[in-house]
């Protein structure tokens, strides 16, 4: 009979369902990361990517329906993650817009769902399917732990090429530098929640379950970039020469 | 592991964190200095993590470019925003 892990090897068996799939090993992630991209798939990917992290609040606001009510402090992250994406400061959206705009696109490309490619509406759909469809807890480990917990290690890696090789400005730029706190924060009280309330061995292994998945749509989106909008200006060959 | 005292609304909290802390991380995740530093965005536009740094200043980081829009002159006070830069240093700071 299998038995609960403690919060400790829980911990660890979370980081490694998303560490296997983790986006940062995607070519597209990869020749970002080593200024082999050009502006206009810089725009390309923020067409696909609003489109992503745009509902965010959405998603979390059906998750935070779902959620019972006496798990105050779960509803109260919630609550304050979304808070903190839409009106906490400026608007997330808007600053991956400004980013958008200084690659060469406009706000109503970015804003236009007909610009983003199946793939990036096939992880929007699935977001929207875990959060609607799933036990909360276990959406969160999805959503939360899965996709966001991952965002400032990616972005500690793209942002500084920004600015150096592109000589994006700071203003340009904030759309990630924010993320870097931010998600650090909600990544980890992902963490927290999921630790606390997945108390049964099939909770666990649900939650575990949806880390991987989630990690596996993120790779999926950020591969398909790569495809849709990069091999033919960049071979993977050249590509594996630059890394 | 760098030593943090935090004074706000007259009280003294005070820990040991772990090398390269953003406070505003951790009290986003309800741990040291949490419940009493205060902040907001986390973002470095509200600025109301604004916090003056009574000593440790000079192995504090250079200040953001959001730090120097915010604080202002504020900044040559002493105040920094407390989401802008991480700790390696023992440090003391005060909230207004």
């Amino acid at each position: 009979m299998e038995k609960l892990m403690d919060q400790d090897v829980f911990r660890k068996a979370l980081e490694d369902a998303i560490k296997g799939k983790s986006a940062n090993q995607a070519p597209f992630s990869k020749a970002w990361a080593t200024g082999k991209l050009q502006k206009k798939h810089f725009a390309r990917w923020a067409e696909n990517h609003y489109h992503y992290v745009g509902p965010f609040a959405d998603y979390l606001g059906y998750v935070y329906s779902n959620m019972p009510e006496e798990f105050t402090d779960a509803k109260d992250f919630l609550l304050q993650n979304m808070y903190e994406e839409e009106i906490g400061g400026d608007r997330h959206t808007d600053l991956l817009i400004r980013f958008a705009e200084s690659c060469g696109t406009t706000r109503e490309r970015i804003k236009n769902p007909d610009n983003m490619s199946p793939t990036t509406r096939g992880l929007q759909a699935w977001c929207y399917n875990v959060a609607m469809r799933e036990n909360p807890i276990v959406a969160v480990a999805g959503l939360v732990v899965g996709l966001e917990s991952q965002v400032p290690s990616i972005y500690r890696k793209q942002t500084p090429v920004l600015r150096e090789k592109y000589g994006f400005s700071d203003e340009e730029v904030e759309f990630f530098d924010l993320h870097i706190v931010s998600d650090e924060i909600h990544g980890e009280r992902g963490f927290q929640i999921v630790l606390e309330h997945a108390n049964t061995v099939e909770l666990q292994k649900k939650c575990l379950k949806i880390c991987e998945i989630g990690a596996e749509m993120r790779l999926l989106y950020t591969t398909a970039l790569f495809n849709d909008y990069v091999k033919n200006d960049l071979s993977l060959e050249e590509l594996e020469t630059a890394a | 592991m760098p030593f943090v005292r935090v004074i706000s609304e007259n009280k003294i909290i005070e820990e040991n964190v772990t090398e390269n802390t953003n406070l505003v991380v951790q009290a986003g995740i309800k741990k040291f200095p949490y419940p009493y530093l205060k902040y907001k965005c986390g973002m470095g536009t509200c600025g109301t993590c604004a916090s003056l740094i009574i000593s440790g200043k000079n192995n504090l980081p250079e200040p953001t470019w959001k730090e120097v829009k915010v604080l202002k002159e504020k900044l040559d006070l002493g105040y920094r925003l407390a989401c802008q830069f991480r700790i390696s240093h023992d440090i003391e700071i005060k909230q207004d």
